[in-house]
């Protein structure tokens, strides 16, 4: 070494910059570990226990997930029931959302108003819009029996049907197509070039040519975004069945959440709702990888043109 | 240095924060020299100091119970974190089975107290009284429950052509009457029904189980059998009911019904139905010229009626810090004058826990009470298979549904059933018994 050099010190200025902008980050940091990491962790070693909340947990490897993937009758069907769920209604919400925004891109008068009306519903949210729909959905006295009983048709029992209640549910969550999804879609339809549709006319395209070969294309991974999105949250379906069904009639509206919501907090069976959180984990993980997988197919970057 | 600042001003927020985290109060309050008791009690619309708290505090002055009424929703999990949280308060209040406490070592054994104070376990109605205990032990006092008895419309029985004061005594005799009250219009739509098996307090499949003597626990507690004949015989009746008057007929007719003057009885739109002993003070509020009559709830030719309990009560939680003025206090809301004051002076129609009050000419005033308390003596615990308590209602009714809706017979819905809550059972025995050879607390047997 030599004698010249300065003295060693730790704490350089670099150092003492890290330092410090650890300490500003520590309350998030705090947060996270405490409320976020450290349960996460927990989970993971809950969901390969027997764990009923009031006394310590008993480790058993990997029983949990082989009595759910072999020996749960429930599982499977709550697995198919949200599946169900989420396939119709991801498409349904998008393209709902889609149109309404294609309408309200449109410089009619008073779009201005349309647009707000449009977004009305979406402000009512969760519990009161499923009791709401309670009302709706009424077999006697609900406004859609009502309706269809005035064009001649004897409406189902829905919510009451095994046949009708996952529909029925999908129905309900269209309530919401005029919110952010698209107000979203709008600000991505405003960004379209205008000389891109003026070159379709030149060409002698219609709207649907407009439509299909510019606007799809163009506003592609926006709608990359909100599948992705639309199918986590389809995973996540729980309020609409404990607030309304419950789970039944005959279990066809227990959706994956609502089976692990009874399995944690009327059973207290807290190691089994664990391993079903991971493996929901894990479903939404390979459908997520999966979209990406095919989105390579159908999404249009501009800064990826060559 | 103005980082250095930074730095210390940081760090003392920090080392604030931990200060109040590590020195929260976790002791009782002793400002005025009493021991002041925490009880927390679940409370519907209102919140009500219970009477039992009140005349406690007025009749010694060494401990004064503060209340503190939960909400309905999601007491469970408040006390269960509170449990958990090592600071529990010193009473609690609840309806869900004992045995699902107990059984998870939450509570503390009274046996002790009971044995020192020869406090009379005999006062209580037998079926109240079981539900206290678990595994020999006992956990909790009841203070009050409900009951339940067959309700039915006398205006509606005239009019169908049946003898307004001759009810039903058997199932078969609520079908045929069912039969002459059940109405439908025009269209074919029902308009009125005599009887509907799953509208009411009760289920009625798992009445007809009990009354045809229904073991669905084996003696040792380890093996369960669902699929036993009374139960098999149960939902056949069910099954066959809704043979005759479809489920889907049912569900729209039944579509229109709520609380208050919706309510299908008020309404006057069932004619029998099994309701429980608060239910008259409906009435009396919706609709006081119903024309309505009480009796035992019916049962199969030569067997017994049955009824479920269901008790409130009183336990001290493990790790509470003052187990003895919380027993004197549980003591007291529970002694037969206390209870038949507490029923007294309620607004809402309790029935209480103990036979002595029940009995007592001040609470058996009607015709109704009458039968009220004669139906108590034949009440089943709803705690059927108490270390997988909520599997089992949760499967008898998936198995029910199953064969209503013909996807089984009734004797492969049961069987389904069986397997999945054997198979839960096995899992909490397994668990328990690990958990108990590492794992004690004090007074928690």
């Amino acid at each position: 070494m030599n004698p010249h050099d300065p003295p060693y010190r730790f704490w350089t200025g670099r150092r003492k910059e890290g330092l410090l902008g650890y300490t500003f980050a520590s309350p998030w940091l705090l947060g996270f570990i405490v409320f976020g990491l450290y349960p996460m962790v927990m989970s993971l070693y809950y969901s390969m226990s027997r764990y009923d909340v009031l006394r310590i947990p008993e480790f058993i490897g990997v029983r949990n997930f082989s009595t759910l993937l072999f020996d749960d009758p429930y599982f499977w069907n709550a697995v198919w029931n949200t599946l169900f769920y989420t396939l119709l209604r991801t498409p349904l919400a998008i393209a709902g959302s889609l149109f309404i925004a294609v309408l309200v891109n449109n410089a009619v008068r008073g779009v201005r108003w349309f647009r707000t009306v449009y977004f009305l519903p979406s402000i009512v949210g969760g519990v009161v819009l499923s009791v709401l729909w309670l009302w709706i959905f009424n077999p006697e006295y609900g406004l859609l029996n009502a309706f269809l009983n005035l064009v001649g048709i004897k409406g189902p029992l829905w919510l009451q049907s095994p046949e009708w209640s996952k529909p029925s549910l999908v129905l309900m969550s269209l309530w919401s197509i005029g919110g952010g999804r698209m107000i979203v879609f709008l600000a991505a339809l405003q960004n379209v070039p205008p000389e891109l549709y003026e070159v379709v006319d030149l060409d002698g395209g219609g709207w649907w040519r407009k439509f299909y070969h510019v606007t799809l294309p163009m506003i592609s991974p926006v709608l990359f975004l909100w599948f992705i999105i639309e199918v986590i949250f389809g995973f996540q379906v729980f309020t609409e069945a404990y607030v309304m069904t419950k789970g039944g009639p005959l279990n066809s509206t227990m959706f994956y959440n609502l089976y692990l919501y009874y399995k944690a907090f009327d059973d207290f069976d807290m190691g089994y709702a664990s391993a079903l959180a991971w493996l929901l984990l894990l479903l939404s993980l390979v459908i997520t990888l999966a979209q990406f997988k095919i989105g390579r197919f159908w999404v249009y970057y501009e800064s990826e043109r060559k | 240095m103005p980082s250095r600042s930074v730095l210390l001003v940081a760090f003392a927020a920090v080392a604030v924060v931990v200060f109040f985290v590590l020195t929260a109060p976790t002791r009782t309050l002793l400002a005025d020299g009493k021991l002041h008791l925490r009880y927390w009690t679940i409370t519907g619309a209102k919140d009500v100091v219970p009477y039992y708290a009140g005349s406690f505090n007025r009749m010694q002055d060494s401990i004064i119970v503060e209340t503190t009424p939960i909400p309905w929703q999601e007491h469970e999990k408040k006390i269960l974190t509170a449990v958990l949280s090592g600071d529990p308060p010193d009473v609690i209040n609840q309806v869900t089975p004992v045995a699902k406490w107990a059984s998870r070592m939450a509570l503390v054994a009274l046996d002790d107290y009971i044995a020192r104070d020869h406090f009379d376990t005999t006062a209580f109605f037998p079926s109240l009284w079981g539900e206290m205990k678990w595994q020999g032990h006992v956990f909790a006092l009841p203070v009050s429950s409900g009951s339940y008895a067959l309700f039915y419309n006398k205006r509606l029985f005239r009019e169908a052509g049946l003898d307004p004061e001759r009810p039903p005594r058997t199932w078969d005799e609520v079908s045929a009457f069912n039969d002459k009250l059940a109405r439908r219009d025009g269209t074919g739509r029902i308009i009125q029904m005599g009887f509907i098996p799953n509208y009411g307090n009760l289920m009625t499949s798992i009445l007809m189980a009990w009354e045809l003597g229904a073991q669905f626990l084996s003696e040792d507690g380890k093996t369960v059998h669902l699929d036993n004949p009374a139960a098999v015989k149960g939902l056949e009746w069910t099954v066959k009911f809704y043979e005759a008057y479809p489920q889907k007929d049912i569900a729209a007719f039944m579509a229109g019904f709520g609380f208050a003057d919706q309510h299908g009885f008020i309404s006057g739109k069932v004619a029998m139905m099994v309701l429980d002993s608060s239910f008259p003070d409906q009435i009396r509020l919706y609709r006081p010229s119903l024309d309505y009559g009480i009796a035992l709830i019916p049962t199969f030719e030569g067997s017994p009626t049955a009824s479920a309990s269901g008790s409130w009560w009183l336990a001290i939680p493990r790790g509470a810090k003052n187990p003895e003025a919380a027993w004197q206090f549980m003591k007291h809301a529970v002694s037969t004058p206390t209870q038949l004051k507490e029923v007294a002076m309620t607004e809402e129609s309790l029935f209480p826990a103990s036979r002595f009050a029940a009995h007592d000419p001040a609470f058996k005033n009607s015709p109704e009470r009458e039968i009220f308390v004669a139906q108590m003596e034949y009440s089943h615990s709803p705690s059927v298979v108490p270390m997988a308590h909520d599997v089992f209602w949760r499967e008898f009714l998936g198995a029910q549904e199953r064969a209503i809706f013909k996807q089984q017979s009734p004797e492969q819905a049961l069987q389904q059933g069986e397997r999945t809550l054997q198979r839960m059972l096995d899992e909490s025995l397994a668990y328990d018994s690990y958990v108990r050879s590492r794992m004690t607390f004090p007074g928690v047997k």
